[in-house]
């Protein structure tokens, strides 16, 4: 399968800054990605070179076998949601989202009834004849959406879609973006900086730092096998346990030492607290290391325990609340995981 | 909500303005319907000023709605592309465009008068520049002296006055909105049709109703640079000094007044009906 959308060697640079580094990216029809990374990262940029709206200093963008390019947004297969919706507030609710339309000068029957059609899937049909002005912010937002999604772009993209929300209704618009993701069968890029966001919606994540895709893949492998330092830290509560590697054997700082296959480097050994273990007396784990437990929270829905186990290292340990029982401050114990649940990335 | 008994905080201006705007006017509208007869007010109601205005003096009139219609929808046009490139193209440069505009109101009005005259004066600058290329052997004379000097003139002096608010509401449309159009498919033509026209009607309205108002009343520009041109102006003045005939002036500002009014609600009109969605 050929990819929809590809990014080669695309860059942008502001003058001596660099925005984006020259990189590659590769999207699939149908796919629903996550550009995720800090502010700043470059990720707006690299929406607007797939939109059109920047020309990238280097590299091609070809959208279903055409480069596009040298392609303005007007004649791009590409709809854009942008981050403070751009909705037009001389226009009516319904006048906003037949906008493409009537560009396209479709016959007015077609136009009213796909706007029809657009603003019911849009639960919208209330506000048709309002003022966008008058509507609160989820509702722009949905308005947006509908304009966007009328043209059945064959990209659409989102710039920071939830950004302006209260949590609820953030919630609310997740779902909401799921359902038209499932219901209209396209493919949805968006730009995020909420980790959380990006696991509950996105299929595919692209983790971004300082201009470049650190890391291009599912959820679940970025998750559980992050490539880098900054993929493991940036998605999800992660211990980083400081080490060197020589002759293939990975020696931590924090005291054991294990088989690694790879270069003679300093390495930075990834484990998630959910798969740290408390080890009973007699229990054996691939690693193994003991400390003093500082912190005990309760949290709900797990136990966060804060273990020092050197005195510069802490390991932070998620436990079932079942757990029983249940350590206390001050004891000593013993942790404890397999070498399946960790990752040895660069330091 | 206020309540109800707060209202009385509007009394002050209210009062300002019923002294300044309704009172003179409605002066105005009573004295037209008087008569001086050998230099006597009379109070008897006549409607031989109106009379007066559209049997000799309806051609200047003409003239002069002509005159301030064409300078309006010139200066209007030009607000408008000053303002364009001011607010979607210059970048940075915008502060620095909209402090020449405005600089140049402190030239003054007869400062710019002078300045014309002295570019199209038979000895003028741009004469001399013709002839000493050789483009042409004796000065054009009717380039000072004539309607389109007036009009030249009126457009320099009220540009500005266009630019202001027209520029402001364009401030008020969104980078995003613009985007938001191309993204939707509209070129250059559709993005000024249905996006920025429809969203500075107000703007371009009140830029028009400016210039207009400001030229059709005007009476100093035809006298420096339009030779025998008259505008209404040149005849309503004299009344309330020399002719000593205020009725027959107050007719003449009222009728004027009225086309005014009713050049700018067409004018309204057919900016709306063209930025229909
Ligand atoms: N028009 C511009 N001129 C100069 N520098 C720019 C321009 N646009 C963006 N940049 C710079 O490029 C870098 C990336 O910006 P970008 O907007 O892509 O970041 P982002 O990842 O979207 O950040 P955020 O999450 O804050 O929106 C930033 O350092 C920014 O200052
Ligand atoms: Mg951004």
């Amino acid at each position: 399968m050929t990819a929809l959308l590809k990014l080669r060697g695309i860059s942008k640079r502001y003058g001596d800054a660099v925005a984006v580094q020259p990189l590659d990216l590769d999207i699939f029809a149908h796919d629903f990605v996550a550009i995720l990374g800090p502010s700043g990262c470059g990720k707006t940029t690299l929406l607007r070179m797939i939109g059109g709206f920047v020309a990238p200093t280097s590299g091609t963008v070809e959208i279903d076998g055409r480069d596009v390019t040298r392609i303005g947004p007007e004649q791009r297969p590409t709809n854009t949601v942008f981050q403070g919706y751009g909705l037009f507030p001389h226009m009516t609710v319904r006048q906003n989202v037949g906008y493409g339309l009537r560009l396209q000068k479709k016959p007015k029957a077609e136009i009213a009834d796909r706007v029809a059609e657009a603003l019911r899937q849009s639960r919208l049909t209330e506000f048709a004849d309002r003022s966008v002005t008058a509507l609160s912010g989820g509702q722009q937002q949905r308005v947006a959406l509908a304009r966007a999604l009328i043209l059945r772009p064959k990209v659409l993209l989102l710039d920071e879609p939830l950004a302006a929300l209260d949590l609820k209704l953030r919630h609310a618009m997740q779902d909401e973006l799921r359902r038209l993701h499932q219901e209209f069968g396209g493919t949805f890029v968006f730009v995020t900086h909420d980790q959380g966001e990006a696991l509950s919606l996105a299929n595919r994540i692209a983790v971004m730092n300082a201009g470049r895709i650190e890391q291009e893949g599912d959820a679940e492998t970025i998750y559980t096998a992050p490539a880098t330092r900054f993929v493991a830290t940036f998605i999800g509560e992660a211990n980083l346990l400081p080490g060197e590697r020589k002759a293939g054997q990975v020696k931590l700082e924090a005291g054991p030492s294990f088989a690694d296959a790879g270069a003679d480097e300093p390495v930075t050994t990834v484990v998630r607290p959910k798969a740290v273990r408390l080890l009973r007396a007699e229990e054996k784990a691939d690693i193994e290391i003991s400390g003093s437990l500082t912190e005990v929270v309760y949290l709900g829905d797990h136990i966060k325990c804060v273990v020092a186990v050197s005195d510069k290292q802490d390991v932070v340990v998620h436990l079932d609340v079942a757990v029983a029982p249940r350590p206390v401050v001050g004891e000593h114990v013993r942790l404890g995981w397999s070498i399946q649940q960790q990752r040895v990335v660069s330091a | 909500m206020e309540s109800r008994s707060n209202y009385w905080l509007v009394a002050p201006s209210a009062l300002v303005f019923v002294a300044l705007f309704i009172a003179p006017m409605a002066f105005f509208v009573v004295l037209s319907f008087w008569q001086v007869e050998y230099f006597e007010l009379s109070t008897e109601p006549t409607l031989a000023n109106y009379r007066d205005v559209f049997v000799n003096y309806w051609r200047v009139m003409g003239f002069t709605v002509a005159v301030a219609t064409a300078t309006a929808l010139l200066t209007t046009f030009l607000g408008f592309v000053f303002s364009f490139l001011a607010r979607f193209r210059a970048g940075q440069w915008a502060q620095a465009l909209l402090f020449i505009v405005l600089i140049t109101l402190f030239g003054g009005y007869l400062m710019k008068i002078y300045a014309w005259k002295t570019i199209l004066g038979n000895e003028g600058v741009l004469n001399s520049a013709l002839m000493a290329m050789g483009i042409i052997s004796s000065p054009i004379t009717s380039l000072l002296y004539s309607p389109q000097a007036v009009v030249l003139t009126l457009m320099h002096f009220s540009l500005p006055f266009a630019v202001l608010p027209i520029y402001a509401s364009m401030r008020g449309i969104s980078d995003a909105e613009v985007e938001a159009a191309r993204d939707l498919g509209a070129g250059r033509w559709p993005i000024l049709s249905t996006v920025i026209v429809p969203r500075c009607q107000s703007g371009i309205v009140a830029g028009f109703s400016f210039v207009f108002l400001m030229v059709g009343g005007d009476y100093v520009t035809p006298l420096l640079v339009g030779g025998k041109i008259t505008m209404i102006g040149n005849l309503i003045a004299p009344q309330f000094g020399a002719q000593f005939n205020w009725p027959l002036g107050a007719a003449m500002s009222l009728v004027m007044l009225l086309a005014a009014v009713a050049i700018i609600y067409l004018f309204r009109f057919l900016v709306a009906l063209g930025s229909r969605p």
